[in-house]
């Protein structure tokens, strides 16, 4: 009886290999299939290193963005928050801003932003579908107003080193940045005792009320984050393109949300894995890029992002329907 | 074969698994024209399912269903209506928003002329003749929000025999109901019966199947223990039937030494209730008995900070407490085992250790990760000392039975430290032998200087657990007895005030 409790104390591995076990097997062979398919390009300094930074700031969001889905909410509102970050930089620049005072401002407005679309959700009640469409017109049209529709110049030395510096001379900072945050949002959501309670009101939110936990709290200090995180995507595509406009981030919403469902996040909320953002977004952006590179028309390329989303989460029912049988 | 007194519905031996239990094990039963046949058992007997395979909605594993001698597959509610069964739940299918006349003929109004328009006039005198057979006046064109509980049932039980039923199957009619009105509802039973309809009263209140019933079926885990004549039987013979051991071992009751008060309410009111005083001893079980209604779930909640007090005061331990939020009764040692433990209990996707420590993550390690070792450890002490039957404390409880479930949600307030638990319904959908453990291990808490307010509807349960009862009725206070003082008729006086 004691030997069995050990074993119990320390726990056991699952031995059936999960989704994102997966997920990540489908991304090395797409990997290699590109690298092979689309040599020598693809696998190429020329190619590899835009294709991360492009897709640093979608998986910088979609590591915090994770963290609201789980929670059972949504935030459709990241893709305007960085259409108004990147106007309202560039503006703040041309007013003769410090960078670094830039910087706070913009991650300052992002919280605020994060803060709105919390209090509306928790406070307020509004559902967070409702409420964060609602507010991604509203920070792009301010961001709009901001920018009187143009494109403005963002140049610093500060901002242009968040999107185009490098650390040791060779690693991208924005690559150190998206690393960064996943190490971060992972352990919290794995390890640590604020994770948990995310994953509980995600599983049952009245269940967890009643046990004591501060739901609103939590779900608002995830909207805070995320807010702040899209504003950091703001100011990383703002730094990539050397422009701020308020159509920066368009649609791009649509595609964070696509990878995180891609890596096997329950829209419902309760279940999700930071790895499986994580391999969700690698998965659409190096298919994004492949095709791109291959010169694929553009409008093909939409549907094959579609096709793939749909395929992925179809096969995600389909294995639960199966388990679900064999009870 | 529709002779009078002929047989018109006979089950037999029906078999119904569920993942892990045996819901039905080889049950039959046979049901004569014109007659109230009693279905009696403790939660999680099969009462229900045996009636959701009849009404269409479970699909059996084996056995048959005979309708007037003829067989029948029931593959589908549509064919149990059109073969004249009819359902009438404890939770109504009335629309509230909705008018008498609308709510008996939804799904099939009655309408004239080529375009099919609604014949509203039809209707409402249709409606008319109907409420006519049930011998009741109530307005057509009432709108259901409008009418009491006991009114929206008998609006049921007109939309049940507004096309041909031959079948009426009430599960559990009274449970929301006064004296009056049950008395007003066996009246229609009686002249329904009196037309040749056949009824299936399905009930665990004694009382009534001894008022209304012609002949008794008991059903205990999921088996049949026997059919009788009512009038062959008693109580006590029922009861040992249904248990299937002596009443005193059905419900283990000792003496625990009752010490100093821990709980005192003054005057409380919230939303569902007003005017509740009480005190709480240390090592006592209180038991509050209510009808459905009654406000016993607001007041449960208003004590654990989930329902928003309006008035009065609370202290424990003689310490003024202010309850805004579960979270604050939670700091002050008050537990909640709440009435629907899968949807305010337990995160049924999550496992059994996560469930156990759920009330309190901050207390898993120093920092502000959580230690996963000392989780563990915690889960598998309560797995161990309350004896939850589970393969690991990695399982998802969404796979444990109703009886486990119930300690995993009992587990979490024993790992919360909790002086004063709450229980609301300990014992719903749990089978007799996990019920058995429930209690023992109330009485276990109280002996080792915890406090229990437990809430039950069961009559049996709450006369010889609880060492004092009050009974609440349309949100205040009507009775309070000592166990020696309770009896069956004396609670469902008070609980009709």
């Amino acid at each position: 009886m004691a030997e069995i409790k050990a074993a119990e104390v320390l726990g056991r591995k699952k031995s059936r290999l999960n989704n994102t076990a997966t997920l990540f097997i489908i991304l090395v062979a797409m990997f290699g299939v590109f690298s092979y398919v689309g040599r020598p390009f693809f696998f190429s300094k020329l190619n590899i290193i835009p294709m991360l930074n492009n897709l640093s700031f979608i998986g910088i969001i979609a590591a915090v963005l994770t963290m609201v889905m789980v929670s059972g909410e949504i935030d459709f509102s990241v893709g305007g928050n960085i259409g108004l970050t990147a106007c309202l930089v560039a503006l703040l620049l041309s007013k003769g801003l410090p960078g670094w005072l830039v910087v706070i401002i913009a991650l300052s407005g992002g919280l605020l932003m994060g803060a709105f679309n919390g209090m509306l959700v928790t406070v307020i009640g509004v559902n967070s579908i409702i409420a964060t469409i609602g507010t991604m017109f509203i920070w792009r049209g301010i961001g709009y107003t901001l920018s009187n529709g143009e494109s403005m110049l963002a140049i610093n030395p500060v901002i242009d080193f968040i999107g185009r510096g490098f650390i040791f001379k060779v690693i991208p900072f924005p690559i150190v940045l998206l690393v960064i945050i996943f190490v971060v949002t992972y352990v919290t959501m794995s390890h640590s005792k604020w994770g948990r309670k995310i994953y509980a009101i995600g599983a049952n939110p009245l269940a967890s009320y009643l046990s004591g936990i501060n739901v609103k709290k939590v779900k608002f200090v995830s909207f805070l984050l995320c807010g702040a995180t899209a504003a950091l995507g703001g100011l990383i595509l703002t730094s990539l393109s050397a422009v701020g406009m308020p159509q920066h981030g368009q649609g791009l919403e649509l595609v964070i949300v696509s990878s995180i469902i891609l890596g096997g996040t329950a829209l419902g909320g309760g279940r999700g894995q930071i790895l499986g953002t994580l391999a969700g977004v690698l998965i659409l952006s190096i298919l994004y890029n492949f095709l791109t590179i291959m010169n694929v028309y553009y409008f093909y390329i939409q549907i094959v992002q579609g096709s793939v989303l749909i395929l992925v989460v179809s096969t995600y029912e389909i294995r639960q329907a199966m388990a679900r049988r064999r009870i | 074969m529709s002779n009078d007194n002929g047989v018109v519905l006979s089950m037999e031996n029906i078999t119904k698994t569920f993942p892990g239990v045996v819901a039905l094990d080889n049950v039959s039963i046979d049901l004569n024209k014109g007659e109230v046949l009693g279905i009696l058992g403790e939660n999680g007997a099969g009462k229900s399912t045996l009636i959701k395979i009849l009404a269409g909605n479970y699909i059996k594993d084996s056995g048959e269903i005979f309708v007037d001698g003829q067989k029948f597959e029931i593959k589908g509610p549509a064919e149990a209506v059109a073969s004249g069964i009819r359902v009438i739940y404890q939770e109504l299918n009335t629309i509230n928003n909705l008018t008498v006349a609308e709510n008996i003929f939804i799904g099939e109004q009655l309408v004239k002329g080529p375009f099919k328009v609604v014949d509203w006039k039809a209707m409402t005198k249709r409606s008319l003749e109907l409420l006519d057979i049930l011998n009741v006046k109530l307005d057509p064109n009432a709108v259901l929000g409008d009418l009491t509980v006991s009114e929206k049932q008998i609006v049921e039980i007109a939309k049940a025999i507004s096309k041909e039923a031959k079948i009426l199957v009430m599960d559990e009619p009274t449970a929301a109901l006064s004296e009056e009105e049950t008395q007003s509802l066996f009246k229609i039973i009686r002249t329904l019966k009196s037309k040749g309809v056949s009824i299936i009263y399905i009930s665990h209140r004694l009382k009534e199947i001894f008022e209304i019933t012609d002949r008794v079926t008991v059903l205990r885990d999921g088996k049949k223990v026997g059919t009788l004549k009512t009038v062959d039987t008693n109580e006590n013979g029922l009861v040992e039937m249904m248990v299937g051991r002596d009443i005193k071992d059905m419900y283990p009751k000792r003496e625990v030494k009752i010490g100093d008060i821990v709980m005192e309410v003054k005057n409380l009111k919230a939303d569902g209730f007003k005017d509740i005083s009480f005190k709480l001893k240390r090592g006592e079980i209180l038991g509050i008995f209510g009808l459905l209604g009654s406000g016993r779930t607001s007041l449960v909640k208003a004590l654990f900070g989930a329902n928003r007090i309006k008035a009065g005061e609370m202290s424990v331990n003689g310490k003024r407490i202010f309850v805004k939020s579960p979270g604050i009764a939670k700091d002050g040692k008050i537990g909640l085992v709440p009435l629907d433990r899968k949807t305010e209990g337990l995160a049924l996707i999550m496992g059994v250790k996560e469930n156990i420590t759920l009330a309190n993550i901050g207390d898993l390690g120093k920092s502000f990760l959580i230690s996963k070792i000392q989780e563990r450890k915690k889960a598998l002490k309560w797995v161990d000392e309350i004896g939850i039957k589970t393969p690991s404390v990695d399982q998802e409880v969404n796979s444990l039975s109703g009886g486990n479930q119930q300690k995993v949600v009992l587990a979490k307030w024993l790992e919360s430290g909790s002086q004063i638990i709450i229980l609301n319904e300990p014992t719903r959908g749990i089978d007799v032998g996990a019920k058995i453990e429930i209690y023992k291990l109330m009485q276990d808490l109280c002996e080792r200087g915890s406090s229990i307010i437990m809430i039950s509807s069961e009559l049996m349960e709450i006369m010889s657990i609880a060492d004092r009862i009050v009974v609440m009725s349309k949100g205040r206070f009507t009775g309070e007895y000592t166990r020696k003082e309770a009896s069956e008729e004396k609670l469902l006086h008070s609980a009709c005030l």
